[in-house]
Formats: structure tokens, sequence, C-alpha cells
């Protein structure tokens, strides 16, 4: 029980970075990224590759982050500038089907040159006891880097003018504008950052479990729950999501079997929405 | 000396179909000035295309010299053109405070400015981590005026600034501009509240069906008989 919620804390810190990286966007430009969970693996394996290539663990995250963040950088230069001139329902769908091209393009990708290529970063050291249960240093140290990322976002968005800046596009994009802020900046700035979440929870992710191409789509299904769960648009929301559905996640396997997790998140998923159309911590009426 | 803002046969409107028709008005440093409309007259539109979050179809926009007829609307703003649209477009769940920040992007915010917003509007400081989606529509007006005065600007431009006020606050707020137009600042304002609108400005243009049909200074407009007939209620 107490190890099924550590586990759940640990995979819940994960799952709230990855809600992060989608809420972001969405939030922003109503463009759904349904290739989350494929850029995130992509950067992984590009990571894994790097590394094969004789390059030291931290630097090859590094240049997986950078690949990542450039990826969705390039995809809202390009595709995304025919999403823009839209408005309304046309707008979200063509969004919606060009980022699930991108998603099919990767993962034709990955099944064609890297069909086994996976992510594994080994973490040295003995297990350490906490609260009676025996925790790999692997996921201790995916939870400490998922804890000062998430820290670290909060406190970008709450008390810098960048991170406000962003906020109040999501908000009120005309009132940004009259404000002196470049919504299409914004815009390609969030792109580079969601990407670059995306490669961090691979990466967290690969220090428990290795992370390969038939990751994909769960990563992109979870993103989307989590997203919706927290509220779309909304970082500090994704964030607590993240660790509630990571702690549902962990005790519906630990109580029923892993079968039934992905429907009982769905179904948690669902619950929000009729519950609380705005997310978990809305603070807006219903 | 040249007028501050300088409009040259502006037209605009949606979906290709003009709703202001070559509108000319020109406001020199230092001046209050009003444009008076009815409900669906253009002002909106003609202020949208000014501050560039419309294109216009036709005609020029000059600022300080600068032309800004095919600026974006962030890049006129950071000139010192500040727009406070009707619907005020305040940041909703952000506090008092955020959403005045955000008025001075990307500079620093300035603690003299934000002082001066706060003395003008003592309400503000009362209520300075409320949230912007949860006051009254009085000091939601007050909260865009001072969002848009954190920049410093050279020129205010309001539309219709009593949209959904009552009478009191009305007037409380056209004293807040008052004195912001015995400080200096250029000011620029659409109203439906003629009474109030030519008390405060020195000039005006009556704008009707997107063409601005007369020009004059207030009592000249105060007195006109079709003004009288049209917007001040006198039979």
């Amino acid at each position: 029980m107490i190890a099924a919620i550590l586990d759940g804390l640990v995979l819940g810190l994960q799952y709230g970075l990855l809600g992060v990286g989608l809420t972001l966007i969405y939030g922003l430009t109503g463009v759904l990224n349904l290739a989350h969970g494929q850029i995130a693996v992509l950067s992984a394996v590009v990571v894994s590759l790097t590394m094969a290539g004789g390059v030291p663990a931290i630097p090859a995250v590094l240049v997986g982050l950078l690949f990542a963040g450039l990826l969705l950088l390039v995809v809202d230069l390009t595709m995304m500038r025919a999403v823009y001139r839209l408005d309304g329902e046309p707008r979200i769908l063509l969004g919606l089907l060009l980022m699930l091209g991108v998603a099919f393009v990767i993962d034709g990708l990955l099944e064609w040159r890297y069909p086994i290529e996976q992510l594994r970063l080994s973490i040295g050291g003995d297990p350490i006891p906490i609260l009676g249960v025996s925790m790999s240093t692997g996921s201790l140290l995916a939870s400490a880097v998922a804890i000062v990322a998430g820290a670290l976002l909060i406190a970008f968005f709450r008390y810098t003018s960048l991170g406000r800046a962003v906020r109040s596009v999501i908000q009120d994009e005309q009132g940004a504008q009259l404000c002196g802020i470049n919504p299409s900046s914004v815009r390609t700035f969030v792109f580079g950052l969601s990407g670059a979440l995306a490669c961090l929870v691979a990466v967290t992710r690969a220090m428990t479990s290795p992370i390969g191409a038939s990751n994909t789509i769960s990563f992109t299904v979870l993103a989307l729950i989590v997203a919706v769960v927290g509220g779309l648009g909304r970082v500090s929301g994704a964030l607590a999501a993240g660790v509630l559905l990571g702690l549902v996640d962990r005790l519906s396997s630990f109580y029923i079997g892993t079968y039934i997790t992905t429907i009982i998140l769905l179904a948690a998923a669902a619950l929000t929405i009729v519950a609380r159309p705005h997310g978990l911590l809305s603070r807006r009426p219903a | 000396m040249a007028p501050l803002l300088q409009i040259t046969g502006l037209s605009a409107g949606y979906a290709g179909e003009d709703v202001v028709h070559e509108a000319a008005l020109a406001v020199d440093e230092g001046e209050a000035v009003t444009i008076i409309g009815s409900n669906g007259a253009g002002k909106t539109t003609l202020f949208r295309a000014a501050v560039g979050l419309l294109r216009p179809s036709g005609g020029t926009v000059g600022f300080d010299g600068e032309d800004l007829t095919s600026l974006p609307a962030h890049r006129i703003a950071r000139l010192g053109l500040a727009y406070v649209p009707a619907e005020r477009h305040l940041f909703p769940e952000m506090t008092v405070t955020e959403n005045l920040l955000l008025g001075a992007f990307p500079g620093r915010p300035d603690p003299a400015k934000q002082a001066m917003v706060f003395d003008l509007f003592p309400r503000l400081a009362e209520r300075r981590s409320q949230l912007a989606a949860t006051m009254s529509g009085g000091e939601q007006q007050m909260l865009a005026v001072g969002r848009a005065l954190m920049s410093g600007p050279r020129m205010l431009m309001l539309d219709e600034p009593t949209t959904g006020l009552a009478p009191v606050l009305a007037k409380e707020a056209y004293r807040a501009l008052a004195q912001l137009r015995d400080d200096g600042l250029t000011l620029l304002v659409a109203e439906q509240q003629v009474p109030l609108a030519l008390e405060l400005a020195s000039r005006g243009y009556v704008l009707e069906d997107g063409r601005i049909e007369l020009a004059g200074t207030s009592e000249e407009l105060a007195g006109n008989p079709e003004v009288q007939r049209a917007y001040l209620g006198v039979a």
C-alpha cells in the first residue's frame, strides 16, 4: 500500500510534467498536440543514440532537450502558421489533424529505423529505504528532477515577466497585444519549452524503465488525460492532476490490476470534465 | 507643430465590407478630443484599425511622425499609443498587481508609475491581490486604464469607458480622465454619453454610419441643434 503510494507519487510527478507541455500549447493556441508522446520518445532515442556515440549521459540529455525543443519550434514556425490564420472550430480541427500527422510520421520513423532502440539510464547505488519501502535511486532521482522542474516552472510563470506574458496570452490575447506582447513570439517560445519538457519526462522515465517506440501512444494519451483533468491551459492544475492520476494509476493496478488502469484514468478524466469543466483547481465558476 | 495622432482617409471593416469610410481626424499633443456617435456608428472599428487590431482597407495612421498603418498591435502599444477597449480585455485570472505589471511589459515595472495609478484609483490599491475577474465593472474599468498607464504612454485612446457603469461610476471615471488631461496626457475618447465627453474634451468629432459628419469645439457641438436632438436629449 505505502509502496503503491510512493510509486504513484514518483509516476505522478512525471505525468504532471507530461501534461504541462500539452496544456500550455493547447491553452495558447487551441492546438491539441497529439504528437507529444511521439516527440518525447523520439528525443529519448536521440539521447540513446548520442550516448551510443560515446557522449556522456548529461550532455546527451542536453542534446535531446535541444532536439525536442527545436523540433516543436520548427513545427510552430512552419505548419502551424496555417492553423493560426483560422479561428474557432476549423482552427482546432486543423491543429488536431496536423499534429496527428506529425505523430504518424514519428511513429513510422521509429518503427522503420529504430524499432528496438531504447533509452535506459541506469542510476547506480543501492536502494534507499523510505517509510519502510526500499526505493531505487533511479526513482528518487527521477522524482527529484521532476519536482525541481515543476517548481521552476511554477516560479517562472508566477514571478518572471516572460512567464506572466505567456499567461497573459492564454487569458486574453488581445489584452496581451495591447500591453506590447507579441503573441506569435510567445507561441514559438512555448512550443520550444513544451518539446524540451516532453524530452525531460522521457529521460526521467528512462531512469526506472526503458523507453522506446512502444511508449509513444501511451505517453500522448497520458498527457491528454492529465491536461484535461488539470484544466486546459493551467500549469499548476496539470502538475496537481499528474500527481493525483499517478496515485490513481498505481493504486488501481495494486488493488485491481494493470489491465484496468487506463480505463480508470480515462474515467477519472471524464468525471472531471463533468464535475469541473475548467479543471480541478479552477477558480472560475463552471 | 504636427499633430501627435493623424488619421487620414481611414477605411476599415470586416469580411471585405467597410464599416468606417475615409475617416480623417487629428489630435495635438496635450489635447483631449472626443468622438461621439451612437451604437454601431463605427467608433470601435475606427479605434481598432488605428491601433493595429484590425487591418485598415485604406488610409493612413500617423503617430508622432511614424506611420503605424502596417504595424501589428503590440508594436503600436510599445510606441506609446495606449488603447483601452470597451470590453477592457483584462487578464481575468490574474491579480490587480499582475495586470498592472503586464502593462509595463517589456520594461521593468516602475514603482513611481504604480504609485501614480494607485493615487488615481485608490480602490485598486485596496484590491491589489484580488483577481480581475472578481471585480465590479467600475473597478475593472479603473484597472484597464491603470494597466494602460503603466507603460507611460504618450496618448490614451478609450472606447466608451462608461460601458456598463452606473451614472455615479461613469462620472467618477470621467473625473479620473479629467485629472489625466490636466496632467498633460493626450486623450481620445469615443463615447455615447455625450454630455460627459463634451465636458472632458475641448474638441470633438461626430461619427455617423462610419463617416465623420461634423467636427468642432465642444461648445460648438453642444450648441448644434442636430447634436442636441440626437445625443443630448433636447427636443
